[in-house]
C-alpha cells in the first residue's frame, strides 16, 4: 500500500476512535501510561494497522519498516501513548526475530507486538556507560545453558517487562567486544531483582537490575556464543530510525502546540519571542529532513550505519533547544504551575536533558563523525 | 519540469569549466549562457539552480547568476544584459517604493550592474498596496560604493531616487515572493557548498599541521570542532532537499536559514583550526569567510530569518510538519 494511502486511513481511523484511544489520566502515573499502552497496541493489531512493515514470520503483513514509522508518528502526535514506551519494540523486537532462533522469535515476538507483553534492554552497566564493550555482567556456560551474575542499571520498564535482551560477557575479563554473548531472559526467572531509580523528571522508567545465579536455557542465546557484539550492532540502526522518527514527531508535534498557544495569547508576541520559535523550529525541521531521509534509505533497502550518528546528535539538540525554548516563551509554567500541560512542559524539560546523554553521547557520536565520516585518524 | 540526472551533470562539468576558466566574471556568466543557461531556467530552475550555484560555493566563482535565477522566476528573459535590484541586507522585501511620484531603491545588486543594459526593479506603492515592476537604464543605478568586504564585487549596496517618469513599468508573470524562495535556495545550495569547502580545507589542515609530536587532528577539540561543522552541514544539505519534495516558501526560508548557520558555524571553525596561516591574506580562506559573510545577508540571514519564521509559525497557528515519510 502507498505510504500517503496506509496514513489516510489510519488518521481516519485514528479520528473516528480518538475517544477511546486517549489516556484519561495521561501522564498522571507510569502504570496507567503502561496499561494504557497495551490498550492502543492492541487495537491497532486488531484493525491491522500495526502488522504493517512486520514479517509474516512473526504474525505481521509485511512491506517496508516505513509503515511503522507513520503509525509511531501518528500516534505520538496525538499523545495517545508515551513515546519511550512506544519506541521498545522498534529497539528490540526486530533483533531478536532476526537473532532468536525461529521456534523462540515466532513464540514470542507476535506477544510482544501485539502488545500482551512488554520487553526491556540489559546493556548498560554501573562500570560500562558509553564504553559498552566493557561490561562485565558475567555468563557462563552449564549443563543446558547459562549461568548470568552481575548487575545492569538504566534498564527501562523492567517493572512492566516479561523478557529481556541481556548483554553477558562469557570471554575473559578483557575480551572486549569479541567475549560478548547475548541472551533472550524471562525476567521471572528465579534470582532477578530490580530496584526502580529515582530521576530529576519523575517517572521512574529505569532501574537497576540484579542477576543472582540466573538460570538461560540454551534455546534462549541469540546468536552466536561469543557473538553479542554483532546482535548489539544490530540494534543500531532500528533505533536511529524508527525510533528516532517517532521522538522527532512528538517534538514537532509539541513544537506545534508552543506555536499555537503563543499565537492565541491576547498579548502581542515579541520578535523575540519568535526568533526563540523560529530557532526551535528550525532544529526541530532540520532532524525531520534528516531523518526523513534516512527512512528512505532503509526502506530501499539500504544499510545503515555510522551516518546515523548525525541523526543523533540533530535529535538530541532539536530536543535540548525546543524545551528551552518552551521555558522562555511559557515564563513560570516550568517552574511554577502544577495544572497537568504545565506538568507535562516540566517532565519533558528535565527528561531533554537525557537527550545528550543516553544511547551513545553526543561526544562519542563527534568521536564517530570524526574518525569514521571524517576520516581523520586515531585519537591521541 | 525538470531535467534528469545525467543533463545535470553533464551541464555541471561545462559550467565548472566555466567558472574555474573565466576571469572576470561577467566571462564566465557569458560562458554559460551559451551553454544554455537561460534554457535550463525556463525548463528546469531548481534544478539549474541547485547545479550552478552548488559549483559557485565549491568553486568560488564570482559569477553573478541570481539575477537570472529571479529573472527566471520572475517570467523574464534571462540574459547577459538583464539585472535585478535585490532586497536590502537581512530582508526580502521588494527593493523599489513608490514615494510621491519617485521610485526609490534601496537594496542590493550584483556585479551584473556594470555591463548589463537595463536593470529591473520591483517596487511596492504603499498608497494601492499593489506591486509594480519598472525596467531602468542600468546606469541609472550604477555608480554605488563597490562591496566592502568581499574584494570580489558580488554583491553592492545600491541607493536611489528616480522620477517615474524616467521609468518604464512593465508587467510581470511571476510573484516576487516565488522569486525570493527559489534565489533563497539557490543562495542555501552556494552557502552548503562554500561550507563543504571550508570543512575540507581545515580537516586537511588539520592532518597536515604537527605540533607537540602529532597532527592536531589528533586532538579531540579539533575532531569535535570538525564533527560540530559537519553535523550542521548535512543538516543543512537535508533541509534545502526537502524543499526539492514541497516548495513551500517556508522551507526555503528553513533552507536558507540553516545554511547560512552551517557556513557561519564552520567558518568559525574552520578559522580557528586554521590558525594564524587562515588569519593571513596567503591563505584563500579569508576570501571564501568574507564570501559567506555576504551571501548570509542575502534575502535574508542566518540571524534574521528564524524570527520571520517563528512569526510564519504564529501566522499558521502551528508548525507544520510540511513533509512526510
Amino acid at each position: 500500500m502507498d505510504p500517503t494511502v496506509f496514513r489516510e486511513q489510519l488518521t481516519a481511523w485514528l479520528d473516528d476512535h480518538i475517544e477511546e484511544l486517549t489516556p484519561v489520566d495521561g501522564g498522571s502515573s507510569l502504570d496507567a501510561d503502561m496499561e494504557h499502552y497495551f490498550r492502543v497496541k492492541r487495537a491497532l493489531w486488531a484493525t491491522d494497522f500495526g502488522r504493517y512493515g512486520w514479517p509474516d514470520s512473526v504474525g505481521g503483513l509485511g512491506g517496508p519498516a516505513l509503515y511503522r514509522a507513520i503509525v509511531g508518528e501518528e500516534v505520538a502526535s496525538r499523545e495517545l501513548a508515551d513515546a519511550s514506551c512506544w519506541t521498545m519494540i522498534e529497539v528490540l523486537a526486530p533483533t531478536v526475530a532476526a537473532f532468536a532462533q525461529p521456534h523462540v522469535a515466532a513464540e514470542f515476538v507476535p506477544a510482544f507486538l501485539r502488545g500482551d507483553e512488554m520487553w526491556c534492554q540489559g546493556f548498560s552497566e554501573p562500570g560500562t556507560g558509553s564504553d559498552l564493550a566493557s561490561l562485565s555482567c558475567r555468563a557462563v556456560k552449564v549443563d543446558g545453558g547459562w549461568t548470568v551474575n552481575g548487575q545492569k542499571v538504566w534498564t527501562s520498564f523492567v517493572q512492566f517487562s516479561r523478557r529481556c535482551i541481556l548483554l553477558t560477557r562469557t570471554g575473559e575479563p578483557g575480551s572486549a567486544h569479541r567475549g560478548i554473548t547475548a541472551l533472550f531472559v524471562d525476567t521471572d526467572s528465579p534470582g532477578i531483582t530490580f530496584r526502580p531509580i529515582q530521576t530529576q523528571h519523575g517517572r521512574p522508567e529505569f532501574a537497576e537490575v540484579f542477576f543472582d545465579d540466573v538460570f538461560v536455557p540454551d534455546e534462549r542465546l541469540l546468536g552466536q556464543a561469543n557473538g553479542g557484539w554483532q546482535v548489539a550492532m544490530d540494534i543500531l540502526p532500528y533505533e536511529r530510525s524508527t525510533t528516532f522518527w517517532h521522538r522527532g514527531a512528538y517534538l514537532h508535534y509539541r513544537c506545534s502546540e508552543l506555536a499555537a498557544h503563543l499565537a492565541a495569547s491576547a498579548e502581542p508576541v515579541s520578535a523575540t519571542a519568535a526568533k526563540t520559535l523560529g530557532e526551535a523550529f528550525q532544529a526541530v525541521f532540520t532532524f525531520r529532513a534528516r531523518s526523513r531521509e534516512t527512512q528512505h534509505r532503509l526502506a530501499n533497502g539500504g544499510q545503515l550505519g555510522v551516518e546515523t550518528s548525525v541523526d543523533k546528535i540533530l535529535i538530541a539538540t532539536a530536543e535540548q533547544q525546543l524545551l528551552e525554548a518552551a521555558r522562555e516563551l511559557l515564563p513560570g509554567v516550568i517552574e511554577f504551575d502544577d495544572d497537568p500541560r504545565s506538568a507535562l512542559w516540566r517532565t519533558d524539560y528535565l527528561y531533554s536533558k537525557a537527550a545528550t546523554i543516553y544511547g551513545g553521547t553526543s561526544e562519542i557520536q563527534r568521536n564517530i563523525v570524526a574518525r569514521r565520516l571524517l576520516d581523520l585518524g586515531a585519537e591521541s | 519540469m525538470s531535467l534528469d540526472a545525467d543533463d545535470l551533470a553533464m551541464l555541471a562539468t561545462g559550467f565548472e569549466a566555466a567558472m574555474t576558466g573565466s576571469s572576470p566574471s561577467a566571462d564566465a556568466e557569458a560562458a554559460l549562457f551559451e551553454l544554455g543557461w537561460a534554457d535550463v531556467l525556463s525548463v528546469d530552475p531548481l534544478g539549474g539552480a541547485r547545479a550552478a550555484f552548488t559549483l559557485l560555493g565549491s568553486t568560488g566563482s564570482t559569477a553573478a547568476l541570481l539575477d537570472d535565477v529571479m529573472a527566471a522566476a520572475l517570467g523574464l528573459d534571462a540574459s547577459t544584459a538583464l539585472c535585478l535590484a535585490f532586497s536590502v541586507p537581512h530582508r526580502a522585501g521588494p527593493p523599489g517604493r513608490i514615494v510621491d511620484g519617485m521610485l526609490v531603491v534601496e537594496g542590493l545588486v550584483s556585479s551584473r550592474i556594470d555591463s548589463a543594459d537595463t536593470v529591473v526593479v520591483v517596487a511596492f506603492d504603499p498608497v494601492t498596496n499593489d506591486t509594480n515592476v519598472f525596467v531602468l537604464d542600468a546606469g541609472q543605478l550604477r555608480g554605488g560604493p563597490t562591496a566592502a568586504l568581499d574584494p570580489s564585487p558580488t554583491f553592492r549596496r545600491v541607493s536611489a531616487s528616480i522620477p517615474l517618469d524616467r521609468t518604464t513599468p512593465i508587467a510581470i508573470t511571476g510573484e516576487w515572493a516565488t522569486a525570493v524562495a527559489l534565489a533563497r535556495v539557490a543562495l542555501a545550495h552556494q552557502l552548503i557548498a562554500a561550507a563543504r569547502w571550508m570543512l575540507a580545507t581545515a580537516r586537511q589542515h588539520a592532518l597536515d599541521r604537527v605540533q607537540f609530536g602529532k597532527p592536531i587532528a589528533a586532538f579531540q577539540s579539533i575532531r569535535h570542532k570538525l564533527a560540530e561543522s559537519f553535523v550542521a552541514i548535512e543538516g543543512a544539505a537535508s533541509v534545502v532537499a526537502a524543499y526539492e519534495e514541497l516548495s513551500d516558501p517556508l522551507v526555503a526560508a528553513l533552507s536558507k536559514s540553516a545554511a547560512g548557520k552551517a557556513a557561519r558555524t564552520t567558518a568559525t571553525h574552520a578559522q580557528q583550526i586554521l590558525g594564524g596561516i587562515g588569519f593571513t591574506t596567503d591563505h584563500e580562506f579569508q576570501q571564501w569567510l568574507k564570501r559567506v559573510l555576504v551571501i548570509d545577508t542575502v534575502f535574508g540571514s542566518s540571524t534574521s530569518l528564524p524570527t520571520e519564521i517563528g512569526t510564519e509559525l504564529l501566522r499558521r497557528g502551528e508548525a507544520p510538519r510540511l513533509i512526510e515519510l
